[in-house]
């Protein structure tokens, strides 16, 4: 009977820390003292999960090989389906070579892009299932810091939310709270591109009677000096919808969320070229208008993967830190 | 004391579980709740009380390994769960086989499923109701899948390192 009471009271102070706990995490909005709490569970958990994931590394490769011994067949499959269609095709040379050009661009961005950024490995997921983050193996002493941009091979991942010193948390594109400003790649129009969970990203165009098709590429927009480099891929739309006063669409995005393994975090945007050296002699010269392409702070995390971005000369930096450090 | 730091020391391994290993044998998408599922266990082994104290801390302990706040939801439903099988649990029989798979499939659907919409009322999550139900019903499964493993260990350490009342409610 004792026992019972005690259980009673007990479930009453509990239910009302947990309760004050909601209350001023809330109001708190992320930060307080609940978030060095959740700093130091991080900063615990951190290096656990990179230990884990170390040595998992072996037995996820054989258990992904499995998958795609599995799925080699029908890769091949397709695969001749799409030769025997290009050979029925013959598509034109121009088209070819639209093609080639615009695979040489994507080989050479990240170097014209000049992009500075830490490689990271994702070493950890959430525990609850509502929340599309991951953790990553790199934090406040590479340089990271919040609403930095992540991106992989295929294109964007998502932001950080938190860093601490040697792990960050990023909130993956696909989680319901993560919203981006997007373009449409062929027309440009603007738009807003949201998370939708384990259902296909949401876009919302600003204009409502904007070109769009299924089909079209979608990527990130650095409009009005936004948080995202301008370009990142995001995905392709898939379909459309919407009424007369608003233009939506679902936009099926490139990254397979379930297989990030290395991601590039972008420690600075893309930089404008240094002017030129000006020679005392000749200071009162007119300056010449050449520039040198920049590329020095560029580290990619993977040679095999070119960086998503495609070329631009003329974009604001992200974060401007200079004492940043890049590290593959 | 001792029987203290094995419930932490649970707690933490079912952590780095949940979010180290299990992320990769994901089904779905979706990875099993194992503290919630260590929550039921330790309250089925001994009582409401214990559930309470375990619920609560492995409740903490997950909203803490979470970006999005705020904390608190997760210790809420855990500690309400832990509380729960613990004055359910004289009317189970503690060596059935099937009691710790119904549990684990109950308490996940509930667990999961009151999570979900509680995070959805504060603004934390903008899932769906429908995805709030089909998140609870596969998680509540692979829970059910791996509840004799975590029951059966669980009884075993506890069984060592039993509590020093017994609580009988």
């Amino acid at each position: 009977m004792f026992e019972r009471r005690r259980a009673r009271i007990l479930l009453a102070a509990l239910v009302l820390v947990t309760l004050v706990l909601v209350t001023v995490d809330y109001r708190a909005g992320g930060g307080g003292p609940v978030a060095t709490l959740r700093e130091f569970a991080s900063d615990v958990f951190g290096p656990i999960q990179d230990g884990v994931s170390a040595v998992l590394r072996p037995v996820r490769n054989f258990i992904n090989g499995i998958g795609d011994l599995f799925s080699a067949r029908t890769d091949v499959h397709e695969l001749q389906q799409r030769i025997d269609e290009l050979e029925e095709e013959q598509a034109s040379i121009s088209d070819l070579q639209r093609e080639i050009a615009s695979l040489r661009a994507l080989l050479a961005m990240d170097q014209e892009m000049g992009l500075e950024t830490v490689t990271a490995e994702v070493i950890g997921a959430p525990p609850s299932n509502f929340e599309y983050t991951v953790t990553i193996d790199v934090g406040t002493d590479d340089g990271v810091r919040e609403d930095m941009v992540v991106v992989a091979g295929d294109g964007l991942v998502g932001r950080i939310v938190q860093a601490t010193s040697n792990a960050s948390r990023v909130l993956l594109a696909i989680d319901k709270n993560f919203a981006a400003a997007v373009r449409v790649a062929s027309s440009g129009e603007q738009g807003i591109v949201t998370g939708g969970g384990s259902e296909p990203m949401r876009l919302e165009l600003v204009d409502p009677d904007a070109p769009i098709e299924v089909g079209d590429e979608i990527v990130t927009s650095s409009y009005e000096g936004g948080t995202f480099p301008d370009g990142v891929p995001v995905g392709t739309v898939e379909a459309l919808g919407g009424d007369e006063l608003s233009r939506t669409a679902t936009v099926r995005q490139y990254i397979d969320f379930t297989k990030l393994d290395f991601v590039l975090v972008i420690i600075r945007g893309p930089v404008r070229p240094p002017p030129p050296p000006v020679d005392p002699d000749e200071a009162t010269a007119t300056p010449t208008s050449t520039s040198t392409p920049t590329g020095t702070a560029t580290s990619t995390a993977d040679p095999t993967e070119p960086s998503p971005t495609p070329p631009s000369e003329t974009e604001p930096a992200i974060e401007p830190t200079p004492t940043a450090t890049s590290s593959t | 004391m001792i029987r203290g730091l094995i419930i932490a020391l649970v707690l933490f391994t079912a952590a780095v579980a949940q979010t180290s290993v299990f992320p990769h044998l994901a089904i779905g998408g979706f990875r099993p709740d194992l503290l919630l599922l260590a929550t039921v266990a330790f309250a089925f082994r001994d009582g409401a009380l214990t559930g309470l104290y375990v619920g609560f801390a492995a409740g903490l302990l997950a909203d803490l390994l979470l970006a999005v706040p705020p904390v608190g939801i997760n210790a809420l439903v855990f500690l309400v769960i832990g509380y729960t099988v613990g004055v359910v649990r004289p009317y189970l029989a503690s060596e059935s086989v099937t009691a710790p798979l119904a549990l684990a499939l109950a308490t996940g659907i509930i667990g999961i499923g009151g999570y979900g919409v509680v995070a959805r009322t504060l603004g934390a999550s903008e899932a769906s109701l429908g995805l709030v139900l089909r998140t609870a019903v596969i998680v509540a499964l692979y829970d059910t899948l791996l509840a004799p493993v975590v029951f059966a260990t669980i009884r075993r350490l506890s069984g060592r390192y039993p509590p020093e009342r017994a609580v009988q409610i």
